[in-house]
């Protein structure tokens, strides 16, 4: 890589990671998005960030009539199973827009005017279109724009709804205890082709030609990599609230919601271990009996329109040797894998002159230990924690328009037992 | 062109110097029982059991594309059972497309070690390398080979990774540094584990050769064979040696390939002939020829790691049967067996396939396995190639 762009790269990290380390946002839940029953959006423009420095306009569903700001992707919607919910939209755009529910059975439409897949809301601002539908199946779905789809859900109209079931619906995601998890994420991939969203800028929409379509942006939850770890409504990305910020202590687990948010598939990979795919598009992966037709992988192909829910775990176990660096008469922490309490670590690591460090390594191998790092180098893995990529394993994918690294990534962070995560 | 020429010589023997300077005591293989460092066990030394040794350079070289258009890689090379001293010498322009395949036995104490001997075509660069064992469960930081979150070794020197072979079944390795350049670039290969089961019958299985644990034979083979696809962007390989500028956001392939060749030359039997500008280092070692005796069950072990596009791939003639995926078997939660019949597979970089196809009844002949995204079937412009190859039944 050329050594002018690595430069820019690192700098982008270092203000990525001191807004991660020192930004006091207020908090809040793993999953940000909105509840109740009764959802107001509002089509409108507005204009997200690129983390190498691109701006692009979007077109996303705001939160409010007439009101809020343009979002990418849409607000997440989180309801509960039997609820009856209703999504009332407006519209500031310049072509009628709409929404169409995936996954959800006898959706009805109301107001507005007819179009081809739904009734939809004419621009304008005034006309407002309702949708109702009940919620009867627990799971993760989406939800996206009806009318020219083709262009709409390329400029962001787009977004995640969470129905969470009857039973422990703050620890399951389906009525069965083989979908519980500790800590759970979105994980809304998509991508975009800035030369469609530059002619609809310039108000050029006979120029938009959906048939050389070319993406050189991919995201987690509309932001790129390295602002997928920065916090969620960081006020630097004011229309990209969600982040991607996975977290877990050893033992824990995490359920990810992953949903195929553009029009491309893509291979999403887990370092660290296999993740055990338990549904898709909102159904348990079942004969009958709990998830028991769930696919252990560790590369999962994300589809356009689709949904899979999957659940990480990460112990350490057989690794043939002791993470904590212990002595054998040391305590054993919380689930630690016993058989390798005490092992030593197998290997010598080179000097400091013969490695390159990386941002987030501790400068130990052991889990919760700080080593030495050189100056400059490292820094931004506080708790010396465990950090794993999570990403697009067709590697073109984990880029910024021609900047390396970027794009459909981030980091997942085990952190030592007794560490408080900042992002539960 | 000739002062180009010139200054490459030169550039060459500059980087040979610094490397014959730097190379006493920096290549550092860690291997038990092994004293002078070629990581086998040779005379007098004791292999421990349960241990196996890799060693790996990590550098350059050229490889040649079905059309005869030669290609700038980077990649790995074998250098185990090589002395430390000739180390740098060896894996010096030998990069080898796919990388040395790796097949360890389910628990075995892995040792790979990795030295960097640089990118002597490119000696402005100052890249650091890692192996990742994509894939490997329960992996630690410090050897998983992603660079951000651990360290990789920089040029000159060696670091070893340590692993306790996990469960078994297909898996990859690749360098992890800036990822997207040096996969593209040609740092890829297959990794193997190989389950505890092996070597005793079960389920009448004689050839006693297993995917998995399956306790029921049901994952037994006679051969396997290596499918590794990935694509090659000509236009980043030749600005990548001109010392240019990286297309990132153009990256698009042209070169659709099966085990680092394409069509015809997967089915060559022997090595590629090695590029001139390798020094005559043989590069394409990997045919894709598959030859099997009517009757026996083969196993190919599809991967992807290509960086830009998925592959649909097809056999004509034979059912494949899946038995895994990602390295484990597929099977329900209450021990159902899960394993399909299908004619084809699609894979995302980073996927992998175990497959068996069955050749009881089917007549001697030769039979094709192909992408069936058929855009995939050229070298470049060149019509009726990229990732095609072979299967004979004798």
């Amino acid at each position: 890589m050329e050594n002018t762009s690595k430069r820019k790269t690192i700098g982008i990290w270092l203000l990525s990671a001191v807004v991660v380390l020192f930004a006091a946002f207020p908090a809040h839940g793993a999953i940000d998005g909105i509840t109740g029953t009764t959802f107001n959006l509002t089509a409108r423009p507005g204009y997200i960030s690129t983390a190498e420095g691109g701006s692009y306009l979007m077109w996303g569903y705001a939160n409010g009539i007439g009101s809020g700001a343009m979002q990418y992707p849409g607000p997440t919607l989180i309801v509960n199973q039997g609820d009856v919910v209703t999504v009332n939209l407006s519209n500031q755009l310049t072509m009628p827009v709409s929404i169409v529910f995936p996954g959800q059975s006898a959706v009805t439409a109301t107001g507005g005017t007819p179009g081809l897949l739904t009734r939809e809301a004419a621009p304008g601002g005034t006309d407002t279109v309702s949708y109702t539908f009940t919620a009867a199946q627990p799971g993760t779905y989406t939800y996206y724009s009806g009318t020219r789809p083709e262009l709409q859900i390329e400029m962001g109209l787009v977004g995640a709804l969470i129905v969470r079931p009857t039973t422990n619906p703050a620890t399951q995601a389906y009525n069965h205890p083989d979908s519980q998890f500790d800590h759970e994420y979105l994980f809304l991939l998509s991508e975009i082709d800035p030369i469609i969203h530059d002619q609809v800028s310039a108000g050029n929409m006979a120029l938009v030609d959906n048939t050389t379509y070319f993406p050189v942006y991919w995201m987690i939850n509309g932001r790129t990599g390295p602002d997928t770890m920065t916090p969620a409504n960081n006020p630097l990305l004011p229309n990209q609230p969600y982040n991607s910020m996975p977290m877990m202590h050893p033992g824990e687990k995490i359920l990810l919601r992953m949903i195929g948010g553009g029009r491309d598939m893509h291979p999403f990979h887990t370092h660290g271990n296999h993740h055990k795919v338990i549904a898709r598009d909102g159904r348990l992966l079942s004969s009958g009996v709990g998830a028991d037709l769930a696919e252990m992988a560790f590369t999962t192909t994300v589809v356009p329109g689709s949904t899979a829910d999957a659940i990480f775990g990460w112990t350490g176990d057989r690794l043939g040797w002791d993470m904590y660096g212990h002595t054998a008469g040391d305590p054993l922490q919380p689930n630690e894998y016993a058989p390798d309490h005490g092992k030593p670590f197998p290997v010598t690591l080179p000097t400091q002159l013969e490695v390159t460090n990386g941002q987030f390594f501790s400068g130990s191998p052991f889990l919760g230990t700080m080593g030495y790092i050189p100056p400059g180098e490292g820094g931004f893995n506080p708790n010396s924690g465990f950090l794993y990529m999570w990403h697009s394993h067709n590697e073109k994918e984990i880029v910024n328009n021609d900047i390396f690294p970027g794009g459909l990534m981030t980091m997942m962070i085990i952190e030592a037992p007794g560490v408080v995560l900042d992002n539960p | 062109m000739k002062i180009r020429r010139v200054l490459s010589i030169i550039g060459l023997q500059f980087i040979g110097l610094i490397f014959c300077a730097l190379s006493e005591g920096v290549v550092n293989v860690q291997c038990p029982g092994d004293i002078d460092g070629d990581a086998q066990w040779t005379g007098a030394e004791v292999q421990p059991p349960n241990t196996q040794c890799i060693h790996l350079a990590a550098g350059d070289g050229f490889v040649t594309m079905a059309d005869g258009h030669l290609q700038y890689t980077f990649g790995f090379s074998e250098v185990t059972g090589v002395l430390p001293e000739d180390v740098m010498s060896t894996g010096m322009l030998a990069a080898e497309f796919p990388g040395p395949t790796i097949k360890v036995k389910e628990g075995s104490n892995v040792y790979l070690t990795l030295t960097n001997v640089g990118m002597i075509r490119r000696p402005d660069l100052f890249d650091p390398h890692s192996v990742h064992f994509h894939g490997f469960p329960n992996a630690a930081p410090i050897f998983d080979g992603e660079p951000m979150a651990s360290l990789a070794i920089n040029m000159g020197s060696s670091l070893t990774y340590y692993y306790q072979a996990p469960e078994p079944g297909t898996y990859m390795y690749h360098c992890h540094v800036e990822a997207t350049e040096h996969m593209q670039m040609g740092m890829l290969a297959n990794l193997w584990v190989t389950p505890l089961q092996d070597g005793t019958t079960v389920g009448g299985c004689t050839a006693q050769q297993y995917v998995f644990n399956d306790g029921d034979g049901s994952t037994c083979y006679d051969l396997d064979f290596p499918i590794q696809l990935s694509g090659f962007d000509s236009i980043f390989h030749d600005l990548h040696i001109a010392v240019q500028p990286l297309p990132f956001a153009m990256m698009k392939d042209n070169y659709p390939m099966i085990n680092g060749r394409g069509y015809p030359d997967t089915i060559n039997p022997n090595p590629l002939s090695a590029p001139a500008e390798n020094g005559g280092i043989q590069s394409q070692l990997m045919s894709s020829l598959i030859t099997a005796t009517a009757g026996q069950k083969i196993l190919l072990r599809v991967s992807s790691l290509g960086t830009v596009d998925f592959y649909t791939l097809s056999v004509l003639g034979i059912p494949m049967r899946v038995v895994g995926r990602d390295a484990r078997i597929l099977r329900s939660s209450s021990g159902q067996n899960l394993s399909y019949i299908t004619n084809s597979v699609t894979l995302g970089g980073g996927e992998s396939y175990d497959i068996i196809l069955d050749t009881a009844g089917i007549a001697p002949g030769t039979y094709f396995l192909y992408a069936k995204d058929l855009n995939n079937l050229s070298n470049n412009t060149e019509d009726f190639g990229g990732m095609m190859t072979e299967i004979v039944i004798l």
